[in-house]
């Protein structure tokens, strides 16, 4: 009898992991599905057009193939990323610090809001303009507006997580005669951290993008030059095989780097659910 | 000699409206080494007030305070004294180890010294095998213990808590009394808690002050001399609890 009862409490659980798997086995088979329609979309249209216009996926393998063969392609390739880390990293810093500065202050909050607001208005593009009259075409064109774009996202999150800081955890380390130094990396950091990675990522997103549109604007070399010289010569083998190069490293960065990071930093958070 | 000594201390505070609010007035309080003291009163009365001056958080306005004898102003031990608060306050990042963890943080302890302070003390209340584990997975009286744990591992002379079982369930509580009775007994800490619950004070403290409110004034000390263990519902417990609460 108890058996039985027990088995029956067992049921339900046991069927619901199963279902789970099921559904996402479902996912996985359907998302398969998506990438050989998009491709065979592709494919269908490409025979009823140029190849200037819409090459096939097998000629963009095959430019991609070369691509990655030649040395400019990782020095192109590593000059971009370079550019974008500078830029994110001088944003990441610099974001942080003024944003503790702007949270700790009521005043400062209220004076910069709308200054916060400006910038975010402004277009990538604009400062682009901004740093070629600035700058010309050096590296520091595309370090610029990869941090215009980035700080601010930066700093906005900062300064928000300042407000979540909880006031008994600050008093509790007082209690135990921490200096404010201590206080400022043992409660305010550890607080910050989950706001500051949503706004890091979010920033090295945007940054990662607008350096390309810098790039073809303002730069002698880079993923974002090769772009424009390959748009210029109606390579579009070309242009697809590089937006391809960028669309593998974004996916590399996101499963690789970001998402064990942050399963690894926040694994203290309580789930939702439980 | 007394741990702690409060001679005439009065606090006001000015309200955001500009009104003065009278919250002590003439305290006079004297907690002997190894006692455990009790500031029982209704809310208002400025027991958290006492208990932060005492700490050194809050300068009082008038009158002294004098820990182990020394004007607090001369005073240097001030980590020999720790604080627990009504709620656990655990770091939710922290794993039960490093919130005990934390409460020797501020002193120079070498690593290894620290590290076995912790266990030592996550011993003392039972959570050894819980170290690792995260507030969030911890039930009431777990965090409870936990943060007893870290007002603990500075190994103070004198503990100061502020009604720190009044969320807790009841036989949780209770035993968290015991908790508390049976580690002041060993570690000879000086013991002064606030709390609005008579039976409470009865039952841990050897020394019950009474406050009014409206300005926060003493108005009767007890000593308390019944055994321990004391059983909240023995016929000496349950008078004096009558008596204290007529008193209120």
């Amino acid at each position: 009898m108890t058996d039985l009862a027990s088995d029956a409490a067992d049921q339900p659980t046991r069927s619901a992991a199963r279902h789970d798997r099921d559904q996402w086995l479902r996912v996985v088979f359907l998302r398969c599905l998506l990438v050989v329609a998009l491709l065979a979309i592709w494919q269908v249209g490409s025979a009823f057009t140029a190849a200037f216009i819409l090459p096939s996926p097998a000629r963009v393998w095959r430019t991609w193939s070369n691509l990655v063969a030649t040395p400019g392609f990782w020095n192109d390739f590593g000059v971009t990323f370079g550019r974008i880390l500078t830029g994110f990293a001088l944003a990441a810093v610099v974001g942080t610090v003024l944003g503790l500065v702007i949270g700790a202050s009521r005043l400062l909050g209220e004076v910069f809001e709308p200054v916060l607001t400006v910038i975010n208005t402004i277009s990538s593009a604009i400062w682009a303009i901004f740093a070629l009259i600035w700058f010309g075409l050096s590296n520091f064109t595309t370090v610029f507006v990869v941090f215009m774009t980035a700080m601010p996202l930066i700093l906005t999150n900062v300064w928000q997580g300042t407000r979540t800081v909880n006031v008994e955890f600050v008093e509790l380390a007082q209690t135990f005669r921490m200096s404010r130094r201590q206080v400022l990396t043992k409660i305010y950091l550890p607080t910050i951290l989950p706001l500051f990675f949503a706004g890091a990522r979010l920033a090295f997103g945007f940054g990662a993008r607008v350096s390309l549109v810098a790039e073809s604007l303002g730069a002698t070399s880079g993923i974002g030059y090769r772009l424009r010289q390959a748009a210029d010569l109606v390579q579009t083998d070309q242009v697809f095989a590089w937006t391809l190069t960028l669309i593998v490293l974004m996916i590399v960065l996101e499963s690789a780097i970001l998402k064990p990071l942050e399963r690894r930093l926040f694994i203290w958070k309580e789930r939702v659910g439980d | 000699m007394s741990a702690v000594t409060l001679q005439c201390v009065s606090k006001s505070f000015t309200r955001r409206d500009g009104v003065q609010l009278e919250v002590l007035r003439n305290i006079d309080l004297d907690v002997p080494e190894r006692s455990i003291v009790a500031l029982l009163g209704a809310s208002g009365c400025g027991k958290s007030t006492i208990l932060n001056i005492i700490a050194g958080l809050m300068e009082p306005d008038h009158g002294a305070l004098l820990l182990n004898g020394t004007p607090s102003d001369a005073f240097g031990d001030w980590r020999s004294m720790t604080y627990m608060f009504q709620e656990d306050r655990l770091l939710p990042w922290r794993t039960a180890a490093q919130n005990v963890a934390f409460g020797l943080e501020a002193s120079s302890l070498p690593r290894a010294e620290r590290r076995s302070r912790v266990a030592d003390t996550l011993e003392l209340v039972g959570l050894s095998q819980f170290a690792d584990v995260f507030p969030h997975e911890l039930s009431g009286g777990m965090r409870s213990r936990v943060a007893l744990a870290r007002s603990l591992a500075p190994r103070p002379s004198i503990l100061l808590m502020d009604e720190p079982f009044s969320k807790l369930d009841p036989n949780i509580r209770s035993q968290m009394h015991a908790e508390v009775l049976r580690i002041a007994a060993l570690r000879d800490v000086t013991i002064i808690f606030v709390t609005h619950d008579v039976e409470e004070a009865v039952v841990l403290a050897n020394k019950v002050v009474v406050l009014h409110p409206r300005p926060g004034r003493v108005r009767l000390t007890r000593p308390m001399e019944l055994p321990y263990p004391r059983d909240p519902v023995s016929p000496e417990v349950t008078e004096q609890v009558r008596s204290l609460r007529l008193s209120l």
